[in-house]
């Protein structure tokens, strides 16, 4: 399993979104920067780091497609839209932006008092989500917009819906199927779970240590159920209809990201001890490993080296083949599985 | 006139004397530079014989003290890497790719037997405790009693 | 500032078992029993004698205090006494109840709700207050421990991670099994009594002793902040202490008295829990004709102070420069009334057994002792026999700037380390002097002379080899340590069974290693680097490897082989299990932060296990006593070791194979649940999306 390196941005990972095909037509002249050409066979991969652009790539060779430029400060949060002509952002600039993939072109911006630190769409790319900050007399909230998935439509400065997080602020959330739910994970380590069209609050549960934070939630392929990743050093996974803890893995080291496998099933975990909490400066002592477990049994199958800083963010390619690391180390390691994976039973 | 012809033969008897003997001469002279020719080259075939021997012979030595260079370097090798018994063998159908092979199959062998070894040292040491404390573990309500 | 709360102590699988699911509400009343009969006008004298008692335990007030009068005139001899929490309530019964008043009185403390529990079980006659008997126990046995249920003859060892303490059957490569597990079960650290009978427990308010199966509480010895323990070998005595002097308070301590007042280190007989006699710290004499200004050196108290002989008959302490106090137990008077003077004295070592000697009737216990060059006098190493206080052997020696003193295991040898200087004291040697203590006069064997600083020794357990690591720099505050040597000894080949005199047999060269660990039933010797940022590794060594032996060796009496070598980053401590057949090492949380969490090798090194803990503190194997089998028994054993052995060969596969079915089942069982619960799913989603 070669990993390519993707070495675009000059700063730390914070998440990496994977899209499958259909692929996007010739570029056009515009905001985007292009880097060179591609062809239509991979698949694209976007990334979003503590400097101020997205960066798009071709997962397959790690070619840089363009990067999108016009957020104010660090970006924390990238969601493309189902049929991949739009992709929202979040970004310490207190802005979610909405951007036309294949030219680069800012097609909208919403303001508000704080960082959005988490953007996701629904199944049908009709809505959006964010989670906002909680700062300086500003709760944080999960905002919902309405989107038209058409470049040359005029979006809504109205927000649809927000759910203040008055107990413990989300630092992420998501769409759960038929965007029934809204799922949001907190600070203190437990798991919400909210109607999709009335924010009312159904249920909210511990899922993890109090006060270890959750630090990633991501889908399955249907949104039936989810995993989280913790700084308690677990990852859950939780069924959507009734947040049951459905698995638990367990992992060495405070975790940032965790994923899902189509096809197979695993899940891919990444974290590790940030420099700062690191007493020594001894490597070793990070962890710095995407860990692979068995979704099912739960137990840890293997591990992949290579970056040299925490994992902020894994993950798995929408088609199988593969997955993506982004590391506090500034790199983006795209892995493609061998055949052993695939023959793993 | 008698003379005068006698004189006239004796004339070109002598040219014809003087004609064979030039041509004698000059047969003479061609056969020894033939002869010279032939013993020049004779002798540049002995010495280019000679010299090819040599050849031979310097390569020869080369060659033997090629062999003996890399005999002493494989017996060195050899006792590095104690692996003298394989000495007198046949050290010429050696090389040091092979000593290395031939050393690491040995240590291979030796590993094996050592863990071998000590695998059946340690099923004894297990199984001898274990015993003890199975016949040790009969005693004591009897210990519990006092 | 006593803030320890023996609350703490999760004993909620004890309650489980004992305690009565009982109303709330009066868990935090007490019924104070066995009060002197007093009148109305006494009556306020003796609240307040009971308050200054009870606010020892928790917190109360005078008015909490409700001490019923019967229509005499006179008091009940009984009160109830409100407390602010339950755990309160408790500790007062815990720590008053028995506590003597009077001759004639003492104080019974039981909770209100025992009283009524037991009261409505109808054991006791409403008319009046009896003492509540604890319900009849029978008392468990302390050495069961040394059957493994399973049948497996595995060993036990204790884990402190976390706040937590557990004790655990070691499995080879599986997690270890779980026997007992308790949250807070000590505040400072845990300990093995020396024949594995009781577990230490340390808190500020003493140690306290934990065995049998259920794991409850055999023994207290409330020494205040005690710091160290340590028991006699054969756990009748036990010695505590505490930088802390003891400060008994006013109205007394339930277990030491005003005699104790001051003292730093009590002696406690194990069987009674009663403390036999304390000792003050020594003070430390400071350098004569030191400037009164100069910063004080500090203290410096050497552990253990009080150091037992092997039957436990004896106690001594050193007086550093003078004498050693040998105290006779179990009365701790000091042997003839008077203790040892040997001037000048630095160090000594009771034999760690009872050693026979050639030409001497009566087996008396020995010790040495080394002095210093006084004025002309040559330095001195001596045996003395304790009762009679002769002196067994005598060597002298010159020009001696330290001395060591190692004793093997069965006492059949002492080697002293030597360090002498030239007579310019510029260099320095190493000399080994080994006593033979066993044969005939005690012959001294001087071994070899080391130029290199000798940083370790250790004699190999009930063997006659031993190991010693040098290092040609003095071990300082270098940044990076010295380069060290690894040389091993072990005597010659001798005739009959007298043991040859001592042979160097092999020196490894350029090494980190700093510490031996022998296996206790000897032959396998761990050399590793341990609290080490550098290195880590550990090498595994057989001294009587059943292979080959080199034909430089072929005189002597041993054979060694490198087993395995090993790397574990961050060790701290290595420990081996009592059978020698697992090694232990662990990186503690009290050295570093780094990679915390257990190793687990065999005896030839082949790693087992690994698994990282946060916050792992220590762990140790637990020790058995000497074994229950007759030599006779032994021997049958080891004529029959082939049937045993197929027999665990059997057993192991059945194990082994039917762990493999369970783990094939579960397995099975985890994917079936887990595509039901996907289908169900699946089914839903889609009537949902119709809908």
């Amino acid at each position: 399993m070669r990993p390519i390196l993707l070495a675009g941005h000059e700063r730390a990972l914070t998440q990496i979104k994977l899209v499958p095909p259909p692929f996007l037509p010739f570029p056009q002249e515009g905001t985007v920067n292009f880097v060179g050409w591609y062809n239509r066979e991979g698949d694209l991969l976007f990334s979003t780091a503590k400097d101020q652009h997205i960066c798009a790539w071709f997962a397959h060779n790690g070619e840089r497609l363009g990067t999108y430029q016009g957020h104010q400060g660090a970006i924390w949060t990238v969601d493309v839209d189902p049929t991949s002509t739009i992709i929202a952002s979040g970004s310490a600039d207190n802005t979610i932006r909405l951007w036309e993939i294949k030219t680069g072109k800012l097609l909208k911006t919403w303001d508000f008092p704080t960082a959005v630190k988490r953007v996701e769409f629904n199944e049908d790319g009709t809505r959006l989500l964010g989670v906002t900050e909680k700062r300086m007399g500003h709760l944080g909230t999960i905002v919902v917009l309405d989107i038209k998935l058409d470049v040359n439509a005029e979006q809504s400065d109205e927000k649809v819906m927000t759910i203040v997080c008055d107990e413990s602020k989300a630092t992420v959330a998501g769409w759960s199927y038929l965007s029934k739910y809204i799922i949001a994970g907190h600070e203190d380590g437990s798991v919400s779970q909210y109607d999709g069209k009335t924010g009312d609050l159904y249920y909210n549960f511990p899922a993890h240590e109090l006060n270890q934070q959750i630090t990633d939630l991501q889908w399955n392929q249907d949104r039936t159920y989810f995993i989280t990743a913790s700084k308690d050093k677990t990852a859950k996974l939780i069924s959507a209809k009734d947040l049951e803890v459905m698995k638990t893995y367990p992992a060495d080291t405070p975790l940032n990201s965790a994923t899902i496998t189509p096809k197979k099933d695993f899940v891919i975990l990444g974290g590790g001890q940030a420099a700062m909490d690191v007493t020594t400066t001894s490597a070793r002592q990070g962890k710095f490993e995407a860990r692979f477990y068995h979704k099912i049994f739960e137990d840890e199958i293997g591990r992949v080296r290579g970056h040299f800083g925490p994992l902020n963010t894994v993950a798995a390619d929408p088609t199988g083949k593969g997955y993506a690391s982004g590391g506090e180390d500034g790199y983006v390691r795209v892995h493609q599985f061998d055949k052993g994976y695939f023959d793993f039973v | 006139k008698e003379h005068l012809e006698i004189l006239a033969r004796k004339e070109i008897i002598q040219k014809r004397k003087d004609k064979a003997s030039e041509a004698q001469a000059i047969k003479d002279k061609e056969a020894a530079r033939k002869k010279m020719l032939q013993e020049q080259l004779l002798q540049q075939a002995e010495a280019q014989r000679l010299a090819e021997e040599q050849k031979i012979r310097e390569q020869k030595r080369i060659a033997n003290e090629r062999e003996q260079i890399k005999r002493k370097e494989v017996e060195s090798m050899l006792k590095d890497m104690k692996l003298e018994d394989l000495a007198g063998e046949d050290l010429d159908n050696l090389d040091s790719n092979k000593i290395r092979m031939i050393k690491l199959q040995q240590l291979e062998r030796e590993k094996n037997t050592v863990s071998e070894k000590l695998r059946v040292t340690g099923k004894r040491l297990d199984h001898l405790e274990r015993a003890f404390r199975k016949e040790e573990a009969k005693k004591l309500p009897d210990d519990y009693a006092k | 500032d006593d803030d320890f709360d023996e609350n703490e102590v999760d004993i909620s699988d004890l309650k489980e078992k004992y305690e009565v699911q009982l109303e709330q509400g009066f868990d935090t009343f007490v019924v104070v029993d066995g009060l002197p009969v007093v009148t109305e006008e006494q009556k306020p004298k003796l609240v307040k004698f009971l308050l200054k008692k009870l606010n020892t335990a928790g917190k109360t007030r005078e008015d909490l205090i409700f001490m019923p009068m019967g229509d005499d005139g006179k008091s009940l001899q009984f009160a109830f006494v409100e407390f602010s929490t339950p755990n309160e309530a408790a500790a007062a019964v815990r720590q008053l109840d028995y506590t003597p008043l009077d001759k004639k009185h003492t104080l019974r403390v039981n909770k209100l709700t025992d009283i009524d529990r037991y009261g409505r079980e109808g054991r006791i006659d409403e008319e009046y207050t009896p003492p509540v008997i604890e319900p009849f126990q029978e008392k468990e046995h302390l050495r069961s421990f040394m059957a493994d249920p399973s049948g497996r003859g595995r060993d036990q060892l204790v884990m402190f991670r976390g706040d937590t303490v557990g004790v655990f059957w070691a499995n080879e490569k599986e997690a270890p099994e779980n026997i007992v597990d308790r949250q807070h079960w000590t505040e400072t650290f845990v300990q093995w009594s020396p024949l594995g009978t009781f577990l230490v427990s340390v808190h500020a308010q003493g140690v306290q002793l934990w065995g049998g199966a259920s794991w409850t509480r055999q023994r207290r010895f409330a020494h205040p902040f005690v710091n160290l323990v340590a028991f006699s070998p054969n756990e009748n005595y036990l010695v505590t202490w505490s930088n802390r002097p003891i400060a008994i308070p006013d109205d007394g301590h339930p277990a030491l008295s005003l005699d104790d007042d001051g003292k730093n280190y009590v002696i406690w007989d194990v069987e009674t829990g009663k403390p036999l006699r304390s000792f003050a710290q020594l003070e430390v004499a400071q350098p004569a004709g030191g400037d009164e200004n100069a910063p004080k050196k500090p203290v410096k108290n050497p552990w253990p102070a009080f150091k037992w002989s092997p039957d436990d008959k004896y106690v001594a302490r050193l007086n550093q420069g003078s004498s050693i106090s040998v105290y006779e137990l179990p009365k701790m008077n000091l042997l003839d009334k008077t203790a040892v003077k040997l001037d000048g004295v630095m160090d000594f070592e009771w034999a760690p057994a009872t050693v026979q000697r050639e030409g001497v009737k009566n087996y008396e216990q020995l010790f040495c002792f080394w002095t210093p060059e006084i004025g002309s006098n040559p330095a001195r190493v001596g045996l003395m026999s304790i009762p009679s206080k002769q002196i067994v052997r005598s060597l002298n020696l010159f020009s001696v700037s330290d001395a060591k003193l190692h004793w093997q295991s069965e006492g059949a040898y002492l080697c002293v380390k030597v360090d002498r200087h030239s007579k310019s004291k510029k260099s320095q040697a190493t000399t080994l002097e080994i006593f033979r203590i066993k044969e005939k006069g005690v012959p001294v064997e001087v071994v070899d002379t080391i130029k290199d600083t000798v940083i370790n020794f250790a004699w190999e357990p009930k063997g006659d080899r031993f190991v010693i690591i040098t290092t040609t720099e003095p071990v300082g505050a270098t940044a990076v340590p010295p380069k060290t040597s690894v040389a091993f000894f072990c005597p010659e080949k001798a005739k009959g069974n007298a043991v040859g005199n001592f042979k160097h047999l092999r020196t490894l060269e350029k090494k980190n290693s700093n510490a031996i660990y022998w296996s206790p039933k000897g032959r396998f010797v761990v050399v590793a680097t341990v609290a080490n940022t550098q290195s880590s590794e550990l090498e595994f060594y057989d001294l009587d490897f059943e292979g080959e032996k080199p034909e430089s060796d072929k005189d002597l009496t041993a054979n060694l082989q490198l087993m395995n070598t090993a790397d574990h980053y961050g060790v701290t401590d290595i420990e081996w299990d009592p059978s020698g057949r697992y090694v232990a090492t662990w990186a503690s949380f009290w050295k570093h932060a780094m990679e915390n969490g257990y190793h687990l090798y065999d005896f030839k090194g082949e790693q087992l296990r690994e698994e990282p803990i946060e916050k792992f503190k220590q762990l140790q194997w637990r020790p058995r006593p000497a074994t229950l089998l007759s030599k006779e028994e032994q021997k049958q054993i080891r004529k029959n070791l082939r049937e045993y052995s197929r027999l665990f060969e059997q057993e192991d596969a059945e194990r082994i194979s039917s762990a493999d079915v369970a783990v094939v089942e579960a397995r099975r069982r985890l994917l079936n649940e887990w595509y039901d619960w996907l289908e169900q799913m699946e089914e839903e989603l889609a009537e949902e999306r119709e809908a």
